[in-house]
């Protein structure tokens, strides 16, 4: 379902991404790792279209169609769905008007069933439940004061009700302490499932203890220096990232700036 | 036009003005009134290009001819209802088989003279005056339902109304008053509605001006606190051919307080200028303002928030906020906060901004499935949301929602004009 292939991708005009291919395919767990300005970030804001996250080279195709060529909007309407490192707030737009917005847009575009305001409600308290979140977090506004971890579950929430095909995860990990993890964690993995792929952006392992993935990557410079199964993870853990990337723990530095 | 016209305009206007007034048909109640008025506005200069209170607004729309000619199109059938209770002018003439009170508010066919008139436009509405409505509501009574004032202006060609609204809250009243003005055609309403309070008295006001895009507005809105009374304002306001607004707010009687809170939106060509002054004449009133601009496209919206605090009024607090909002580079908000202050002893605070929607919070919509001008819309809204939130009554709420979310809408062709 997601087929990249030698790309080459530039933030604010800096190459961060030299060459990165990777293939994803329905039902499969990936985890890709590395130091800090690997372009782990920049990856997956250039999948779902961030403004001045350009492809400069290569492709990046989502069921068989080149992102490249697509408007944030349609690439979610394809079914592909990021949860932001930093969940972006928007006060006086309330959480459930911003749900239902995005669930009208996205099911009609992939010809599911509308749901009426009452099976929308249901639909998001039960999300709620599932990672945790209070209902009363459906009234406020987006993200509006909420804490690094209750915008990490908000995330996870507005991905249960999307369904996406595709679920890129960045760095849904940071900021959590062990219980809110594990929420996450759970919350994941029920979606996981024959038809759905899902990108782990990740720095650490711990993740990994409760999302198991099929395959692990190693980013480092944009590009893959290494992939392997669940096992690469652990190593990882053991030695750190220097004996992938010939001692350089940092990459180009760029992508926490612009995270 | 030509441009020797335009350059004339302030000269030919005042020529017009006179001219009408003193042709306008005698109402006995209304001489005293139409003298003073008529003393003033030939004492008056209508603004040019360099008055620098009109710097932002040009009278060059009027060169049409709009005072040349009394409006005098019929109101349309159906009207809107926005409580149980209705007042209805039309082309500022009374229109009884529309109107209903209730009890404890009577009304009056005359005008007072009113201090705190700046504009020559107010002076011509004095001057020419043939009608004139003025609601008084007796002490002590607490007016149970809201009264709607409905200012209809109703014009196939270029031509104008004076439309005049008093309102007097006596002692220990309360009252909720929705203006709203309405129109459709090239009719220029040229506007005068003062508000007195006394002694504990209480106004919630709505102001709601939504008339057509190409009807014209010049106002002016006075409140008259001249006892311990408290006036809570919501303006609401979509931009039109030419729309100016002049505010002045007196606060006479220490303990009075003002609080003022207003939307104004002008998309397409749209124009719309609010000047706002409130003057601090005694100790310890206070005043809170808060306003919220949007212009799109080609639109153009001024505020100039004025307050004056005087040498004897000690203890005022007195706030101002104004932020906006541009939906696209070829709009334009100017915004000026204005202080005066002649005392140590005071608490006053004031922001002016001018931003754009944020792109990442257009992309975190955008990322999930909402198409930009949706997300666009929502952001607009999101804007102003906590005024609409915070309307005491559900029937304007239920009136604003729906007029808000059509006038943030997408206009055709906005996206290619800010690319």
């Amino acid at each position: 379902m997601l087929e990249i292939r030698d790309l080459h991708a530039s933030v604010a005009g800096e190459p961060i991404l030299k060459g990165l291919s990777l293939t994803v395919k329905p039902s499969e767990v990936h985890a890709i790792m590395g130091p800090n300005g690997s372009g782990k970030s920049t990856l997956a804001n250039v999948l779902a279209g961030r403004d001045n996250y350009e492809i400069t080279g290569g492709e990046a195709l989502f069921e068989g169609k080149s992102l490249a060529e697509l408007e944030p909007e349609e690439r979610a309407q394809l079914g592909l769905f990021l949860a932001f490192q930093y969940p972006v707030e928007i006060p006086g737009v309330s959480n459930m008007e911003f749900l239902k917005a995005a669930l009208e847009a996205t099911r009609a575009a992939q010809g599911k069933e509308e749901w009426d305001s009452v099976t929308l409600l249901r639909k998001a308290r039960e999300a709620c439940k599932q990672v945790d979140l209070d209902p009363q977090f459906l009234k406020r506004g987006v993200n509006e004061g909420f804490s690094g971890g209750e915008k990490k579950r908000n995330e996870i929430m507005q991905m249960l009700l999307m369904e996406p095909k595709l679920a890129l995860l960045d760095e849904t990990d940071s900021g959590l302490d062990i219980d809110a993890l594990q929420t996450v964690a759970k919350g994941v993995n029920s979606l996981r499932g024959p038809e759905r792929g899902i990108v782990l952006v990740t720095h650490y392992q711990r993740l990994l203890d409760y999302i198991v993935p099929d395959h692990v990557h190693v980013l480092s410079g944009g590009r893959i220096v290494k992939s392997g199964g669940k096992e690469l993870a652990l190593e990882l853990e053991q030695h750190g990232y220097g004996w992938l990337t010939g001692g350089q723990d940092g990459g180009n530095g760029k992508e926490d700036r612009t995270a | 036009m030509s441009r020797d016209t335009a350059l004339n305009l302030p000269e030919d206007l005042k020529t017009r003005a006179l001219e009408n007034a003193r042709q306008a048909t005698p109402v006995e109640a209304l001489a005293p009134l139409r003298r003073d008025a008529l003393t003033a506005l030939e004492g008056a200069a209508f603004p040019g290009r360099k008055t620098e209170a009109w710097k932002y607004t040009s009278l060059f729309p009027l060169t049409d001819g709009h005072l040349a000619r009394r409006a005098e199109g019929e109101a349309p059938a159906d009207l809107p209802m926005l409580g149980e209770y209705r007042l209805v002018l039309v082309n500022g003439r009374l229109d009884e088989d529309h109107t209903a009170l209730p009890e404890g508010v009577t009304l009056g066919r005359q005008a007072r003279r009113l201090e705190g008139l700046t504009t020559p436009f107010a002076f011509y509405n004095g001057a020419a005056l043939e009608d004139a409505v003025t609601l008084d509501v007796a002490a002590n009574t607490d007016v149970s339902a809201p009264i709607q004032v409905l200012h209809v202006s109703a014009g196939d060609s270029p031509s104008h109304c004076n439309t005049r609204l008093e309102v007097n809250l006596a002692a220990g009243s309360r009252l909720t008053l929705i203006e709203q003005y309405l129109g459709d055609g090239p009719v220029l309403t040229n506007a005068v509605t003062a508000i007195q309070a006394a002694d504990n008295a209480h106004l919630t006001h709505y102001r709601l001006q939504a008339d057509a895009g190409d009807s014209l507005h010049i106002g002016t809105l006075l409140f008259q606190q001249t006892g311990v009374s408290r006036i809570d304002s919501y303006q609401l306001m979509a931009g039109n051919r030419l729309r100016r607004n002049d505010v002045r707010a007196f606060l006479d009687k220490s303990g009075a307080e003002l609080n003022m809170h207003g939307i104004f939106v002008a998309r397409e060509r749209s124009h719309i200028d609010n000047q706002l002054c409130v003057e601090h004449r005694v100790p310890e009133c206070t005043s809170n303002q808060v306003y919220r601009g949007l212009a799109g496209e080609k639109g153009r919206a001024v505020l100039n928030g004025r307050i004056h605090i005087h040498p004897g009024a000690k203890g005022t607090l007195a706030e101002l906020s104004n932020k906006n909002l541009l939906l696209n580079p070829g709009a334009e908000i100017d915004t000026k906060p204005e202080l005066e202050i002649y005392n140590d002893d005071v608490k006053c605070a004031h922001g002016a901004t001018v931003g754009q929607l944020d792109a990442l919070q257009q992309f975190y919509l955008q990322s999930r499935g909402i198409p930009l001008a949706e997300a666009k819309r929502m952001l607009s809204l999101g804007f102003v949301n906590e005024l609409i939130m915070s309307l005491p009554d559900q029937a304007v709420a239920d009136w604003a929602q729906p007029w808000l979310a059509a006038e943030l809408g997408q206009r055709p062709g906005a996206d290619e004009e800010a690319a």
